[in-house]
């Protein structure tokens, strides 16, 4: 088992190398820093002490390896606005993002699983047609518009939860979280639903499509031949085997969610990464850009590892065969 | 012996489709007695895997058991068949490959099912499946293994443990050896056999295999077409078949002696009608080389216990 967590480990490392490479090719390439830096004024003299104080003038593969190293020092230089340390800008925004990110995770998962299932058990019965249909919306709608539909249902014209922001949130020492505050909480519920809808109607559907299959298998009718129960052969034997494939997508979405969350934040002006990546990109910050990217890749090769050894724990065949190839 | 465990009665198993509603079991009655063993044989779609799913209640949709009934131990069981599920009646099915849950341990499958019918503690659950695991020849030990682990033979002694633990009074084995080795079918069958013989346990053998019906069988049905075309003692059907469609079966069936090298093999000529082209009279007719006028109107039933044919009629006081 460790030999396997210690040879994905290895892949996602060479992922990082390369997700580094684009983020420094961004930095360097998109536009000179220079001229970012200096304006127009600076003197050609000044421009070539900077030059050589940034190290542009060395060899591509050893300012690569300088940006590498920095970035694993956690060290993106400033903010093109205000300074900043770049690390410090999005270490302070992070929070707001995971936290709005798991939440949104964990309703469309939930939700997902219990409605796939619901609707692959009472296939063809009302409800579960009427959640069907229903679902359609979340496929179809943009999360902007969703976004807005709830701001103007739950915010303007009933005003039970607010519009924007992350309400009242507490510090615990560099993270503040708004899970501890009634405002807090509140503030997530419009963001989170936006953001977790269209997963949720994903991670439905595909719950209900591998449940469906997964029941006409053998095992299953050995099962109910058997004489166990209904709810012995849905739970303990049709879902983990339909859990497999729904891990896999539930994972990479989580990244999208992620990625995503650009626009809820935009939305719900969430004081998030991804507002800050946008607000980046509106003053063309490069260094807020490139380490935005770099987080997201991370992120992504973190979560993808995380699906792999979940895999190895719902299924032994994997575990096996993962094994024997070692050997 | 003679005692009646199960009685089929008249059922009929029907699949409404886009080309109307179809018979896959039509209008088919037998007994399984205390302790035998049934054989049902028939080509594929004949009907025999149909009766035995019919039977636990397992026919999946659009298909339904449209009329008729079905008892057990004197109870009707047909509209509430999961109850008897496991406890009295327990099937094996053809592929033990995807028979056994690929992610659960062989001893958790065991226990499970031991638990759902028996009320004792975890632990004697335990001991029962190491001692049923021993019982169709498995190391106890490998209570843990998954059933990726195991060959198809291995799984199918796996499944045979899970039919039987149990305690069933009647397995309906539904082509259990057919998707094993040859030299594996013998040794599954055998234990199959035993365990049941010496537990008294009932089975419905469904199978193609005449050779798997002479060696295992008390007694044996032949479908056709979703219908019953003949039912006796195994010796007697083998050796002197009364419905043409199981004297063609018996003629057909390939033997190794020195005589049959240079013989090519009886065939029975033309194919099993389809369901929605389903002819009048009796469903052997168009194949049949005794068809006689009645045959192609009137759809015989059971005659003289034995078989459904015309033929047969009248001659009771020869059988």
């Amino acid at each position: 088992m460790l030999i396997i967590i210690l040879r994905r480990l290895g892949q996602s490392i060479l992922v990082l190398f390369l997700v580094a490479l684009i983020s420094f090719l961004i930095f360097r390439f998109v536009g000179n820093p220079v001229d970012n830096l200096m304006g127009q004024e600076a003197t050609l003299l000044q421009r070539a002490a900077l030059e050589e104080a940034l190290g542009l003038n060395d060899p591509l593969y050893k300012q690569y390896f300088n940006f590498v190293w920095r970035a694993i020092h956690f060290d993106f230089g400033n903010s093109y606005r205000g300074a900043l340390p770049v690390a410090e800008l999005i270490a302070s925004r992070l929070p707001a993002t995971l936290e709005l990110a798991l939440t949104s995770a964990i309703f469309a998962l939930v939700f997902g699983v219990i409605t796939g299932i619901y609707t692959a058990i009472k296939r063809g019965g009302f409800i579960a047609n009427l959640i069907l249909s229903t679902s359609l919306i979340g496929v179809s709608l943009p999360t902007f518009l969703i976004g807005v539909l709830l701001i103007w249902l739950f915010a303007v014209e009933l005003r039970w939860l607010p519009s924007f922001g992350r309400g009242e949130v507490v510090t615990l020492g560099w993270w503040t979280t708004g899970f501890l505050t009634i405002s807090g909480l509140k503030s997530l519920i419009l963001p989170s639903i936006t953001l977790g809808l269209y997963q949720l109607t994903l991670i439905m559907r595909l719950t209900r499509s591998e449940m469906l299959e997964v029941l006409r298998q053998d095992y299953v009718r050995f099962a109910k031949a058997l004489g166990l129960s209904n709810k012995q052969v849905h739970f303990n034997h049709a879902l983990p085997n339909t859990l497999v494939p729904v891990i896999t997508i539930a994972g990479l979405q989580l990244g999208s969610i992620v990625a995503f969350a650009i626009i809820t934040e935009s939305v719900f002006q969430w004081p998030g990464v991804g507002l800050l990546f946008i607000n980046a990109v509106y003053f063309v910050d490069i260094p807020v850009m490139s380490a935005y990217l770099l987080l997201v890749g991370v992120l992504f090769v973190f979560i993808n590892l995380l699906v792999d050894l979940l895999y190895l724990a719902i299924d032994p065949r994997l575990r096996d065969s993962q094994l024997n190839g070692e050997r | 012996m003679s005692e009646n465990l199960l009685q089929i009665k008249n059922i009929s198993v029907t699949f409404k489709t886009r080309h109307g509603v179809l018979k896959a079991i039509d209008d088919l009655s037998l007994n399984v007695k205390k302790g035998e063993i049934l054989g049902l044989v028939g080509e594929s779609g004949a009907g025999k895997s149909m009766t035995g799913a019919a039977v636990l209640g397992l026919i999946d949709p659009p298909g339904r058991l449209s009329s008729g009934q079905i008892w057990y131990k004197g109870q009707r069981i047909d509209q509430a068949p999961e109850t008897i599920r496991g406890h009295e009646i327990s099937m094996i099915f053809q592929d033990p490959l995807v028979s056994l849950n690929p992610l659960r341990r062989i001893g958790d499958q065991l226990v499970e099912t031991i638990l759902t019918h028996m009320p004792i503690t975890k632990a004697e659950a335990v001991d029962r499946a190491r001692k049923g695991l021993e019982e169709v020849g498995i190391d106890p030990e490998r209570i843990n293994a998954y059933p990726h682990t195991f060959s198809g033979g291995m799984r199918q002694r796996v499944v045979i443990a899970l039919a039987l633990a149990p305690e069933p009074a009647l397995i309906i084995a539904d082509e259990p050896t057919t998707a094993l080795d040859v030299s594996v079918q013998a040794q599954i069958l055998d234990l199959l056999k035993q365990l049941c013989r010496e537990r008294g346990t009932s089975i419905i053998l469904v199978t193609h295999d005449m050779g798997v019906i002479a060696e295992t069988t008390d007694r044996v049905g032949v479908l056709y077409a979703g219908r019953l075309a003949e039912i006796g003692e195994t010796r007697d059907v083998l050796t002197n078949p009364k419905h043409p469609y199981t004297k063609g079966l018996v003629a057909s069936t390939p033997r190794i002696d020195a005589s049959s090298f240079d013989k090519t093999l009886y065939q029975i000529s033309g194919s099993m009608p389809k369901l929605d082209a389903m002819p009048n009279g009796c469903a052997f007719h168009p194949r049949c080389e005794f068809a006689l006028d009645k045959c192609r109107i009137d759809r015989p039933s059971i005659i003289a216990d034995r078989a459904a044919c015309w033929l047969l009629d009248g001659e009771e006081t020869l059988l």
